[in-house]
């Protein structure tokens, strides 16, 4: 049975609630298969893939780890809280590797990744616009307001998330999208 | 006319649920990661299971002391 994404909390709920080895393992397999693959995507558009192997391991044994640990109630506060261990593993790489920061995901990649999108659901003249003009918006940003437009727009971390990573308070965050967002409109007109 | 802003907005979350949906369906999670997801599962259950041994109170002297001697004067 291909469970969705609405069963995530509830499998959560359950594994906190669980005593027995194999059930757990049984409810912690169902809860990644839900949110791996958004987690490979994060990491993997942080950073290159022999470190990002890596990275990903050490996030989902900490994700592992902290399980019984989630004291929220609701699917939007348990993807914070998994993207927030996240972030934490990712920074604790950087600080290792202080040459190895952010790297913009390559435009051929992203292309691909369009592309292969269309398997799951066909792409219309009009979503082929809209991502086209997304993808001039993110590449006539400067370094900074790219990270900024991906982390929110594509990744979907909200203002207080972006700005408990970048140590800023919350309307400092969403005035800085909102002018880079303003700034990259200007740039493709 | 259009909210651009939405319109730029709604672009790039577009974008985001596309290129999540085409990682998706161009790296599967791989058995290896779900293979080391129970494998901390377990190993976390070992840590539960020996704590919980551990932090079991002694048991009473009361108990330890095995079945009571008859009374004096009871034994045949």
């Amino acid at each position: 049975m291909r469970l969705a994404m609405d069963d995530l909390i509830k499998l959560v709920r359950t594994y906190r609630l669980t005593a027995g080895l194999l059930e757990r393992q049984r409810l912690a397999e169902a809860i990644f298969r839900l949110i791996e693959p958004d987690l490979r995507f994060f990491v993997f558009s942080a950073i290159q893939p022999p470190a990002a192997q890596d990275v990903l391991q050490e996030i989902l044994k900490s994700i592992v780890v902290s399980l019984p640990k989630f004291a929220g109630g609701s699917e939007k506060e348990f993807w914070a809280w998994s993207y927030r261990i996240a972030r934490n593993r990712l920074n604790d790489h950087f600080r290792k590797q202080a040459n190895d920061r952010l790297q913009p995901m390559p435009q051929d990649e992203l292309l691909d990744l369009l592309d292969a999108s269309e398997q799951a659901e066909p792409l219309t003249a009009a979503d082929r616009h809209d991502l086209e003009y997304a993808l001039k918006l993110l590449d006539s940003s400067k370094p900074e307001c790219r990270d900024y437009l991906w982390n929110h727009y594509v990744i979907g971390f909200d203002y207080s998330e972006i700005a408990e990573e970048q140590n800023l308070n919350y309307d400092n965050v969403r005035m800085k999208i909102g002018r880079c967002l303003d700034e990259a409109k200007s740039l493709v007109a | 006319m259009p909210d651009q802003n939405t319109d730029a907005e709604a672009a790039l979350q577009k974008l985001g649920h596309r290129l999540r949906l085409g990682w998706a369906k161009k790296h599967p999670t791989p058995d290896k990661s779900l293979e080391s997801v129970k494998n901390t599962v377990r190993e976390q259950w070992e840590h539960e299971q020996t704590a919980s041994r551990t932090s079991k109170p002694a048991p009473s002297p009361e108990k330890d002391r095995g079945p009571k001697p008859p009374e004096p004067g009871l034994e045949p």
